[in-house]
């Protein structure tokens, strides 16, 4: 299985910038070699007011109010480097329906 | 039977001025324009006249509400949006008997003190807009409303307001925002239109069955209105079946009836004799109730208890044999593109049922994916501005419990039992 990192393309999270996040998120991922991952747009993860928001699956990590400038990092830790740790904001009982959903496999 | 809206069963054609006047049309008018409003707000409050529309709230406490709010002026609004799949009867009442719900209008915007009421009708339903604006042409001309109707102190202007054609512009508020010029968009509640409405003045927004029969109601008493219908559920109300069954149609029965009768008598039964697999009686945003349940009476007490509702009278019939994970993933795709977007718990909830229950439509997620559905609805209860975030809730979860077969089905073979695809 590709892993994943799932970018919320619903009306608020598009309104903050997430269709540029998602492109520019695309570069990095690609220029980095990394073609076991695949960037993907998500409906809706229910954290409107913290997006635009960023999942990886399967590793389970959430980034919130994500920005252009965080993107570095982002890719970074998809490429093994360290968690962003400021970017984990999303509150852990959210977290945890979203990966139960993501863990049926519906994406 | 007898009935109130309908005393010689559904018209076929647009009753005119006169025959309407010959069975006591407008005499309910010229009787209460003489005596306090107070007195059709309590003749209105004594039949226990409740709220068509899908509520079911009390009317004569939605108008004492309305009465005691402090601003003026007061506005009604005839809801008649009637978006909700399946539904039919107000645009029935409005082609077929304009002036019982325009006598309906004039009363109770009397007992409301309201100086203005604006008639809120679907866009599509020509005919009916047709038949309400020619009606009111003719009542205006008879010095039914205007100014100083029948030579009272009482006067009132109404407009009609063609309403636009998707679900949520039928909620109260929306239809409020909508006749302020702006989109369909429901407001957060409270405050209640009651206190704040349309402009920010007491509104009282009533669906056209209720106002239709304020008329008889004040024609012949409340005693006589309760002769009909429960003790909880007075009067009559108007269902609709559609075209499974073999006579389809609006039908007005006492409240109390069982839910065989209507089902069984009226419509006839199931095209080519098919039995009953569930029954939806607030489709589409109520529990599915299983056969075994089809003698409930149609009132809001005894459906509640049998864990659904009456809504607005659209009774949904699953026949054996039709798959019920095909007949939820309709209803949740219909959530989520009714969904009006603006309260992002709604957008979330509705897009992910529908995501949801498509992919167990083509056997993917396996058992794990259908405890999820109980989980994204409890996130979410309540978090909307309207109630159509709690909508999706009780089909879904009601169909999981009641055909398990249905969904293993198509979870573990990826096809349809009923299709067989």
């Amino acid at each position: 299985m590709k892993r994943m990192c799932l970018v919320c393309q619903n009306i608020d999270c598009k309104s903050r910038g997430s269709e540029q996040l998602m492109g520019e998120l695309e570069k990095r991922v690609a220029a980095k070699g990394l073609d076991d991952v695949e960037v993907k747009p998500y409906m809706c993860f229910g954290a409107c007011q913290e997006g635009p928001n960023i999942v990886l699956y399967p590793e389970k990590s959430w980034y919130a109010n994500v920005k252009v400038e965080d993107l570095d990092e982002i890719a970074d830790h998809i490429a093994g480097g360290p968690h962003v740790k400021r970017l984990d904001t999303i509150d852990p009982s959210l977290k945890e329906l979203i990966y139960q959903l993501l863990d049926t496999g519906i994406v | 039977m007898e009935g109130i809206l309908f005393p010689h069963g559904v018209p076929e054609s647009r009753e005119e001025l006169n025959d309407y006047r010959n069975r006591g049309g407008y005499e309910a008018l010229a009787r209460a324009i003489r005596l306090p409003a107070d007195d059709v707000l309590n003749q209105v409050s004594d039949a226990g006249l409740r709220g068509r529309g899908g509520a079911g709230f009390p009317t004569g406490k939605k108008w004492a509400l309305t009465r005691e709010a402090p601003e003026q002026p007061r506005y009604l609004i005839m809801n008649g949006g009637e978006d909700e799949p399946g539904s039919k009867k107000d645009r029935v009442l409005m082609e077929n008997v304009p002036h019982l719900v325009i006598e309906g209008v004039i009363l109770s915007a009397y007992a409301l003190g309201a100086e203005k009421a604006y008639l809120y009708i679907n866009a599509e339903y020509e005919t009916a807009l047709k038949s309400i604006s020619d009606a009111l042409a003719e009542a205006k001309s008879e010095g039914y409303w205007g100014e100083n109707i029948l030579g009272s102190n009482f006067s009132i202007d109404i407009e009609i307001v063609p309403a636009p054609h998707n679900y949520v512009a039928g909620e109260d508020t929306a239809v409020i925002e909508v006749i302020e010029g702006k989109k369909a968009w429901p407001r957060q509640k409270p405050p209640f239109p009651v206190t704040v409405g349309l402009y920010g003045k007491p509104t009282s927004v009533n669906n056209v069955e209720t106002l239709a029969n304020v008329a008889p109601i004040v024609l012949h008493g409340a005693e006589w209105y309760r002769k009909f219908g429960t003790a909880d559920s007075p009067g009559t109300m108007l269902f609709a079946l559609d075209e499974d069954v073999n006579r389809p149609g609006v039908y007005e029965l006492p409240f109390g009836t069982p839910l065989r009768y209507l089902i069984e008598e009226c419509g006839g039964g199931l095209k080519n004799g098919k039995n009953i697999k569930a029954v939806m009686p607030a489709s589409p945003s109520c529990a599915f109730l299983p056969p075994e349940k089809i003698d409930t009476p149609l009132d809001h007490n005894s459906m509640r208890e049998a864990g659904a509702g009456i809504g607005c009278g659209v009774i949904r019939l699953v026949a054996e044999g039709e798959c019920i994970v095909e007949e939820v993933l309709r209803i949740a795709e219909f959530f989520a593109a009714e969904s009006c977007g603006q309260c992002p718990a709604c957008r979330m909830e509705t897009s992910t049922l529908a995501m949801m229950m498509k992919k167990v439509q083509q056997g993917q997620g396996g058992q794990p994916i259908l405890e999820q559905f109980g989980k994204i609805l409890a996130f979410n209860k309540g978090k909307g501005f309207c109630n159509l975030i709690n909508m999706p809730g009780p089909p879904i979860e009601s169909a999981i419990k009641l055909f398990p077969g249905d969904f293993e089905a198509h979870l573990t073979t990826g096809k349809c039992p009923a299709t067989n695809e």
